[in-house]
């Protein structure tokens, strides 16, 4: 399955790149993610939940980041695994300075989604996955918005202070969780799209994801 | 025969008291199976992680391969070996190192229900080497990858068949097309899908099993071989089947063997159940094909040579030998002769489900190729399509005709009997053919499009190797009647019945059949190529024939009469003109069983002071106690039935939307047991042929994934698709191969469909169709690329 899109993001290039690579925003952006761990340069490790009806379950997942050009663009290979279904993901991700009105985050997805989800849920995963994304881009611009973060470089083991919006944890070295109620700029849309999201979530992750979880070389 | 007597089955069926092997109930400690399945359509196993199941409640047993022995462990028999099927490849019950589709049985959970079963399933962890699939016949015959490594081309099998010099013959005609076809795939989708219970008893050191099949007696078979049992251990009862239309004659299926072991394991029954999202990804599908056709022909459109080439996919695995393929290539003649014939095919693997029979097995590809052909060549020729058919057909007084080919049963393709001449002309005033075009300009002056198609089969059906019954008259008088076949539906229970009740003389109401269960009729072959009425109907006949014959015998000692001066009407044997010299069938099975010990009035009669001549043995030599009847059918070849529909269709020019608005069918299986059932069985076809043509397909991705494995989204026909009316009209050419005279009809609704609506859509549009199934957007897409060529 092939998705692609973008989204513009009211931010200068800079902040937005800075803050999608940062692990804390994206634990409490990312629809459904739980949980996030740096495994290694550029490689995350992460738990997301999220299920259509019968279809829900958690997935174990990771990602890979490649193709770094800062400011510009990355790859990102992401694939996940849980009882609903699988998800193998290649995702182009480039930014585009917009200038005063903001950055272009064009992503270009190709997926595929196996396992109860790929035969089930497929026909509302392009469309659901491109709402998810719009929504995860609301929610990190609402971040940058309301405590940009400090930019600094993560690496595994360092600690790092929490985004005062969302409220992420670091319970241990280089792992986040997510604070315990959904950020307030998902609402009630939040729940709508975790509930119809099922692969969707893993789908987006492979599209946002790519673009977020990063770290600097 | 020949009534259309009410279905004695559907009073259960349509209150809500059918049976069916999910509704057996083996009491509270069954226990319920779950299977983990491939997610991806190709990979190799790398791990099996199971220990987070090993200590869940309610949890009984986890199967992986390893856990398999002995034949278990082998993979899962290739059902009709063939010598042109040199790349033969069946799964394991359970994967062994590598899976070739989605679906394909990993792991099976035993626990104490399906929600514990399936939570186990998921907490299974098994890593994988995804390794690239191949999807679709393009993929397959680039054989750039490959499914199984050690199968070059992915080519299961290449089978050419010829009668005189094709090519030559087209080299030679005056015209000549070629046309290249599409036909997608589909599936049977039986409402009820796969299902499988099984207990051991060990007080009797035997295993009963009831499974969804079309085959008991395979399965038992099967079963006996893969857990080490003798087959006198095996009981498989076939239960009421919500419906099989060729899947079910697939066996066996991992969970048949699965279940049966796992219940001997652990000493309690076990039950499986398939859900719908399983049974689209591990059953089976079919019709899959790519078809490149040459023909030469003469002005009148009398095919002079015909060479047809084509690639069928048949999925990962070949357990059904080539029997779909092999049916395409010889039934694709149906009711032609064409001067010179070559067929080529080429089955080859691709990492999806596999294919294996669906209603038609075949056919109704070789019918779409055939008449896609007779279309073209009437289109070239500007000649009626049906003057083009006619100067094609085998005539009346060449039966019985051998094309020279070798057909799926092994048997030479010789048509027994047909009368096609007769058929069109049938369905040319059925339909109203020659009154068309006016009505076609009629409507094109008020924008409307409309287009008529016609199409023809010719169905070998009854294929052998036998099958057989057993007729039992109780001293009550009732009748029990058994044969090993299974019953998926088609009205058994009523047209048997009707059999024995003309033949032995007995009242329809008073004979019971019993059809599908091992215990009654351990020989037998199954359920499958139209076959059930002329194999078991005819072996129903000839032992309800054997019943009688034994019953005059004794009736005529008791009556002291000659046998052939009695007569049986309603039960009762009486002489001929002497009715009151008579005796209750009843009574005679009560002296054809010579008693010490009497346990009610009527078997008084029968013990050793009131019956018989002492001189004599109580039993006659060459006889045997009890008022029974036995007998095989066993024919040297299929009898050919055939039909011809046509279809009047409007397209939105809009929408593109496919509206039917008259379909008529001309149908000829011999002699009608049932007109009812036959008219229902053609019912049923044209309705599942209808979503095969405009509405069903399997979607799957480039990456094997099936996009449309649930009823959301694989369009089945409602009734609102279906026309309101089905003009039908028999045809009564009666085979001379059975004592009946009778021929299949349980799949022949379905053959033409592709044909007939792909050549009515393509009259209405003007637009030549190479492609089916078709939806309103291939539709509109066909027309853009007409209108903007590239």
């Amino acid at each position: 399955m092939k998705i692609s899109g973008s989204n513009v993001v009211a931010h200068p290039v800079g902040e937005v790149w800075d803050a999608l690579l940062d692990p804390r925003v994206l634990v409490a952006t990312i629809p459904g993610c739980e949980r996030l761990e740096t495994t290694g340069p550029d490689e995350y490790a992460m738990t997301v939940t999220a299920g259509v009806a019968a279809i829900k379950g958690t997935y174990a997942g990771s990602c890979a980041l490649s193709d770094l050009r800062k400011h510009e663009s990355l790859v990102m290979r992401l694939s996940g695994a849980g009882a609903p279904g699988t998800i193998d993901a290649a995702v182009d991700v480039a930014f585009e300075d917009l200038g005063a009105e903001g950055t272009r985050i064009s992503y270009e997805a190709d997926a595929t989604v196996g396992g109860m989800v790929g035969g089930v849920g497929q026909r509302i995963l392009a469309s659901v996955s491109k709402r998810m994304a719009a929504e995860f881009f609301g929610n990190v611009a609402g971040a940058i918005g309301q405590a940009t973060p400090s930019a600094a470089p993560v690496s595994p083991g360092a600690p790092v202070e929490p985004v005062a919006t969302a409220r992420a944890v670091e319970t241990s070295p280089g792992v986040f969780t997510a604070p315990a109620a959904p950020t307030s700029s998902a609402g009630v849309s939040q729940d709508f799209y975790r509930g119809v999201g099922v692969g969707a979530g893993l789908v987006l992750l492979g599209v946002v994801a790519g673009a977020v979880l990063g770290r600097r070389r | 025969m020949g009534q259309p007597v009410q279905r004695v089955e559907d009073q259960r069926f349509l209150r809500g008291l059918g049976r069916y092997v999910d509704d057996v109930d083996t009491g509270p400690g069954t226990l319920h199976a779950a299977v983990l399945r491939s997610p991806h359509a190709h990979a190799r196993i790398l791990d099996i992680d199971v220990e987070a199941v090993l200590d869940l409640d309610g949890v009984h047993a986890v199967y992986t391969h390893d856990d398999l022995t002995g034949p278990m462990a082998e993979p899962l028999p290739l059902l009709i070996p063939h010598p042109a099927l040199t790349h033969g490849r069946t799964q394991h019950a359970l994967a062994k190192d590598e899976v070739n589709y989605v679906g394909e049985a990993i792991a099976f959970v035993v626990a104490d229900d399906r929600y514990v079963a399936e939570d186990a399933v998921a907490r299974i962890v098994v890593t994988y080497d995804v390794l690239p699939p191949v999807v679709g016949l393009e993929a397959a015959r680039a054989g750039e990858r490959l499914v199984h490594d050690d199968v070059p081309g992915n080519l299961a099998a290449r089978l050419e068949q010829e009668v005189g010099d094709a090519r030559a013959a087209i080299a030679a005609a005056p015209h000549r097309l070629e046309l290249d076809l599409t036909i997608e795939r589909s599936a049977c989708m039986p409402l009820e899908g796969r299902g499988t219970v099984a207990r051991w008893e060990p007080d009797l050191d035997r295993l009963q099993l009831w499974t969804s099949t079309q085959t008991s007696t395979g399965v038992r078979a099967a079963v006996a071989v893969k857990l080490g049992l003798d087959l006198g251990q095996v009981d498989v009862i076939t239960p009421d089947v919500g419906g099989g239309f060729g899947v079910k004659v697939v066996h066996p299926w991992p969970e048949e063997l699965l279940v049966p072991y796992a219940a001997r394991a652990l000493g309690r029954p076990v039950k499986f159940t398939e859900d719908r999202r399983e049974h689209f990804i591990s059953s089976a599908h079919e019709r899959g094909q790519v078809q490149h056709v040459e023909v030469g022909f003469d002005d009148d459109g009398r095919v002079l040579g015909l060479d047809v080439e084509f690639w069928h996919d048949n999925g990962a695995y070949t357990p059904y030998g080539l029997i779909v393929p092999i049916i395409t290539s010889t039934q694709l003649l149906g009711p032609y002769k064409p001067g010179a014939y070559r067929v080529v095919f080429e089955s080859l693997y691709t990492n999806t489900v596999i294919v294996t029979p669906y209603r038609g097995a075949g056919r109704p590809q070789g019918c779409y190729a055939m008449e896609r052909t007779m279309d073209a060549v009437a289109a070239y020729l500007g000649k009626d399509r049906t003057e083009v058919r006619a100067a094609n057909f085998i005539q009346p007084d060449e039966f019985p005709y051998d094309h020279g080919l070798v057909f799926q049963d092994g048997r030479e393709l010789e048509y027994d009997s047909g009368d096609y001449p007769a058929s069109l002309e049938k369905l040319k005033e059925l339909v109203g053919w020659d009154d068309f075009p006016a009505y076609q300009r009629e409507m094109a002056a008020q924008g409307r499009r409309v287009g008529i198609g016609l199409a023809c089969y010719v169905e070998g059906t009854g294929v052998g190797p036998y099958e057989g019954a057993h007729v039992h008259v109780e001293t009550s008088g009732k009748v029990k009647v058994a044969t090993g076949l299974t019953t998926q539906g088609q009205g058994h229970a009523t047209v048997f019945a009707q059999l024995v009740a003309d033949e032995l003389g007995v009242r329809f109401e008073d004979v019971e059949v019993v059809t599908g269960d091992t215990r009654r009729m351990p020989y037998a072959v199954g359920t499958y190529a139209s076959r059930a009425a002329v194999m078991s109907g005819s072996a129903v006949h000839l032992a309800a024939r054997r019943a009688k014959e034994k019953a005059l015998r004794i009736a005529a000692d008791a009556l002291e009469a000659d046998p052939a001066d009695l007569q049986i009407v309603d039960g009762v044997v009486s002489v001929k003109g002497a009715p009151d010299s008579a005796i209750d069938l009843g009574t005679v099975s009560v002296l054809s069983n010579p008693l010490r010990y009497a346990f009610d009035e009527a078997s008084k009669a029968a013990t050793q002071f009131s019956v018989g001549d002492n001189s004599l043995p109580p039993v006659p030599e060459d006889e045997e106690p009890g008022l029974e009847g036995k007998d095989f059918y066993s024919p040297p070849r299929a009898t050919f039935a055939s039909g011809m529909h046509a279809v009047i269709v409007e397209t939105d020019p809009e929408t593109a939307e496919v509206t039917i608005l008259k379909y008529a069918v001309v149908h000829d299986c011999g002699h009608l047991i049932n007109p009812m059932i036959v008219e229902g069985q053609i019912h049923g076809g044209v309705a599942q042929g209808i979503g095969g043509a405009l509405y069903e397909r399997m979607a799957y991705d480039e990456s094997g994934q099936l996009l449309n494995a649930s009823f959301m989204d694989f369009l089945m026909p409602y009734v609102t698709e279906i026309p309101d009316g089905i003009d039908i009209d028999h045809l009564e050419t009666p085979s001379p191969l059975n004592p009946l005279g009778i021929k299949g009809a349980g799949e022949a609704g379905v053959i033409p469909s592709a044909a007939v609506f792909a050549a009515a859509i393509e009259d209405a549009e003007g637009l030549a169709i190479r492609a089916m199934p078709i939806s309103p957007s291939d539709l509109h897409t066909l027309r853009l690329s007409q209108e903007h060529p590239r």
